[in-house]
């Protein structure tokens, strides 16, 4: 995994910088995402959304955020106390991880693996055991029943997710991000695998959570699922944990299926390459929040039946067929 | 036959004629007055159920020298309501029509919270409006201000 | 559903309760639920928090006095609770209201009615987990209120309606408005449908979900719009015309089956039809006095009773008054609708998802201040 110069003394500090511009990158970033998923939804529903602090209201989200910093962090009487704070951590710290392999531009990514998007896979799977974890600590039957659909919901996900992923990495050869990139210069995967990007769109989308599959956390029904009895920052990371895990698999998503950091059929532009990848990124994003803002929550049922019966075959058909016509050509 | 005239004749049947009070030109919005002695109230009620009507509302009235019960019923027709009158001493019992119409579950809950009267046979007597620990009757008339207490021939007679 | 459903040696039972404070239950209800896992064996809705009494209230204030009381019972159609009572009384008392009275009160409940169903609309959609729609709708029902303020003089709790009357005339502003709001809400009928109705996962969460059948109906005493979403029309304003509803044309939507996604279709075709009452007595407005000038603010009706039965928003409402020959009621009851329509509950969750009983609690469309007066 690690290439020979990894012990050089430039090594580590490329990875303490790389790591340092993560972590204010992804702070800021789910702090803007929020913002503009209350304007999308604001100008959705016909009304402005937040408009009086900075901006268009574009500091809102900091006030917010320095609210929450403010507010008491109360833990249940009866919850597991260990446990409850850790949740909150442990949803948080994995989907840093994620942005070390992020191919951002052809120069821009902090660690170019050759499992990069193993690692990825591997570590947003951390997120379900936190929201567990979270929600079982809480000692709160909403939050309990919270986790639980969750843990459903993210095996019966992962299979297509990853199924559909695989069909890619069949015509690349390869699980590393630049070469996965590298091989869409002309023709954007979306176009030769369009089944598997659907299918990859519609299990991102409810990996993070997201509606209309939100039942881990449906307002409705279960007050707020998981996160009902977290408060303060506690909460706060829950929600940023969501919107940086948004950005991730709409990045996955790029740079599998919409060419990375291309332009699309191999003309740029003259643009760079990062803001090609952060646009299609945002796009994807703005799509993301669009379904959320349309479409009413499926049921809990619905939602497993879909999976197992519609995206686990398909996958699976069509990895199959990716590997037949590889192999005929 | 319509379900109205269905009931009345099984009613008259079951009661005699001296029962039955008709409003013909619906002034208080019930065609029939049915006044019911308190042993054939499920008898009553059961005719009604057979043929087609629902309990739409239950309620209790307050008089100086007794309680009396009362009981609206309709069909889905033109015109078709008629009252069940019961008169129930303040500290009688009235038979439960809950096993006839599950609808009488509740309202038999909060006639019994309002006006104190047990309905003897209801499975689950429980507070319906009121706290669960309340053990006063609201209204009744010697509960709270009210305007007036009177006797029963002050008002209907 | 029923094919997944444990069987009871495998249950492993425990109970939640939704409620009194819960995002879904539409002001404070508890509905206490027996689970097992997410599927509902038991459900028994508790109510009663919100208690004020107002049939004691009735008896130590005059018919007029009451009148604020009666539309704060079911605040979301308030002028609907106070027209009927405005009846009841007129009824008791022999008081005939002139014409043009007739047609404002009329043209005003409808109003209030569609108001109720939009907000009905909207918080349905939010049950489901889709937030837009309640913001359209927000967005309609504002244009009512406005011009039901205008009129009456408030937005929610109305007391517009006078015995032999209504409070103020209205003016050729009012009709104009009302008019531009049944042209504005018919241009919205074609989003409505393109972002609810077609949408295929909105029809898989309310189709043969909660379903309320004929039989069913009867033994609660549901009436309504889900009375008539299970196929019977039945709707007071036909079968015991009140005020002008029997100068107008219109129908009585009703489904078929009973499930949430026809008391969805019989709700949404209800406020097309009051749009075509409204306009219709628009135009048959006859000018003249808005109210009668000889009846005494503290009316005296004799001694008898009347049980006087309107459609309110939510299904079939009665007020049953006893006068005692004074200025003050000896009794009033009220027959709420949602009494009943909750109370089949107790009988439609079962056996569901916590999902579903979410989706039938918001179907139903209880207003719980009425429920507990």
């Amino acid at each position: 995994m690690m290439e020979a110069a990894a012990t050089s003394g430039a090594y580590w500090l490329r990875l303490i910088i790389g790591l340092v511009i993560v972590l204010i990158f992804s702070q800021l970033n789910a702090l803007f995402l929020v913002w503009l998923e209350r304007k999308v939804a604001g100008h959705i529903q016909v009304r402005l959304g937040p408009m009086e602090v900075g901006p268009h209201g574009l500091l809102q989200t900091i006030v917010d955020g320095i609210k929450l910093v403010g507010k008491e962090l109360i833990t249940p009487a009866r919850a597991d106390r260990i446990l409850f704070v850790i949740a909150p951590v442990l949803v948080f710290t994995p989907v840093l991880v994620a942005f070390l392999v992020l191919p951002f531009g052809p120069d821009l990514i902090i660690r170019d693996m050759n499992v990069g998007l193993l690692l990825i896979f591997a570590f947003s799977t951390f997120s379900v055991l936190a929201i567990l974890v979270g929600g079982w600590a809480s000692n709160n039957k909403y939050a309990l029943l919270g986790a639980i659909r969750s843990v459903a919901q993210a095996v019966a996900y992962e299979i297509p997710l990853l199924l559909s992923v695989m069909s890619v990495v069949l015509m690349v050869n390869s699980f590393r991000f630049s070469e996965l990139v590298m091989a869409q210069q002309r023709v954007w995967f979306v176009f030769l695998q369009p089944v598997a990007a659907l299918i990859y769109f519609i299990c991102a989308t409810a990996e993070t959570n997201r509606a209309p599959f939100d039942i881990p956390e449906a307002e409705s029904e279960l007050v707020a699922g998981f996160h009902t009895e977290y408060s303060g920052m506690r909460f706060g990371l829950f929600f940023l944990a969501e919107y940086t895990n948004m950005f991730i698999v709409c990045a996955v998503a790029t740079s599998l299926f919409f060419g990375g950091w291309h332009g699309p059929f191999g003309f740029s532009f003259k643009i760079p390459g990062v803001v090609w990848f952060l646009a299609k990124t945002y796009v994807l994003l703005y799509v993301l929040m669009w379904f959320r803002w349309t479409f009413p929550r499926v049921r809990f049922d619905q939602l497993m039946n879909f999976s197992w019966k519609v995206l686990i075959p398909l996958s699976m058909l069509n990895l199959v067929i990716t590997a037949l016509v590889l192999k005929l050509i | 036959m319509a379900a109205k005239d269905e009931a009345l004749q099984r009613i008259r049947e079951l009661l005699g004629e001296g029962a039955l009070t008709a409003d013909p030109d619906f002034r208080t919005g019930v065609s029939w007055t049915i006044t019911c002695p308190r042993e054939s109230l499920v008898a009553v009620m059961r005719i009604f159920e057979e043929c087609g009507f629902y309990l739409e509302s239950l309620t209790g009235l307050d008089f100086q020298d007794t309680l009396e019960f009362v009981y609206h019923m309709n069909t889905y027709e033109p015109r078709a309501r008629m009252a069940v009158r019961v008169l129930c001493p303040h500290d009688g019992e009235i038979p439960s029509v809950s096993g006839v119409f599950s609808s009488a579950l509740w309202q038999e809950r909060e006639a019994w919270e309002f006006f104190g009267v047990r309905f003897s046979g209801h499975p689950d007597l429980r507070h319906l409006l009121l706290p669960e620990d309340a053990d006063f009757h609201p209204l009744r008339k010697d509960f709270g201000t009210v305007h007036a207490y009177r006797k029963r021939e002050e008002v209907y007679g | 559903m029923a094919e997944y459903f444990p069987q009871p040696a495998q249950q492993q039972i425990y109970s939640l309760n939704l409620g009194p404070q819960h995002p879904s239950t539409h002001g404070v209800l508890r509905v206490l639920l027996t689970l097992d896992g997410e599927y509902v064996l038991e459900a028994d809705p508790i109510i009663g928090y919100g208690h004020r009494g107002h049939e004691k209230m009735g008896e130590n204030r005059t018919y007029l006095q009451f009148m604020p009381n009666a539309s704060r019972m079911d605040y979301l159609s308030g002028l609907l609770y106070n027209h009927g009572f405005c009846l009841a009384v007129e009824k008791l008392a022999g008081i005939d209201p002139p014409e043009r009275a007739k047609y404002i009160r009329v043209i005003c409940a409808e109003l209030n009615r569609i108001s109720s169903h939009l907000l009905w609309f909207g918080t349905f959609l939010m049950d489901l987990g889709a937030f837009t729609p309640f913001l359209y709708c927000f967005d309609d029902r504002e244009n009512i209120l406005d011009i039901l303020d205008r009129v009456s003089g408030s937005r929610l709790t109305y007391s517009y309606c006078r015995f032999g009357g209504v409070s103020r005339d209205v003016d050729e502003v009012f009709v104009e408005q009302t008019r531009a709001f049944i042209k504005r809400l018919r241009s919205r009928w074609p989003d409505y449908h393109n972002l609810v109705t077609k949408n295929v996962i909105f029809i898989h969460r309310v189709r043969d979900v909660g379903i309320i059948d004929k039989d069913l109906a009867r033994r609660f005493g549901v009436t309504g719009p889900n009375l008539r979403a299970a196929g019977v029309a039945f709707d007071m304003r036909k079968v015991e015309p009140y005020e002008v509803y029997d100068r107008f044309d219109f129908e009585i939507p009703t489904g078929t089956k009973g499930d949430a996604l026809d008391r969805y279709r019989v709700r949404l075709e209800e406020m097309e039809q009051s749009c075509r009452i409204i306009e219709q007595a628009l135009d048959q407005m006859p000018a003249g006095p808005y109210r009668q000038e000889r009846v005494r603010l503290k009316v005296k009706p004799p001694r008898g009773e009347v049980y006087f039965a309107f459609e309110s928003a939510r299904g079939q409402t009665a007020y049953y008054l006893v006068s005692d020959g004074s200025p003050y009621p000896y009794r009033v009851h009220v027959r709420v609708p949602s009494f009943g329509n909750l109370h089949c509950l107790t009988d439609v969750l079962k056996e569901t998802l916590v999902a579903d009983a979410i989706a039938i609690l918001g179907s139903i469309d209880i207003v719980v201040p009425e429920i507990d007066r």
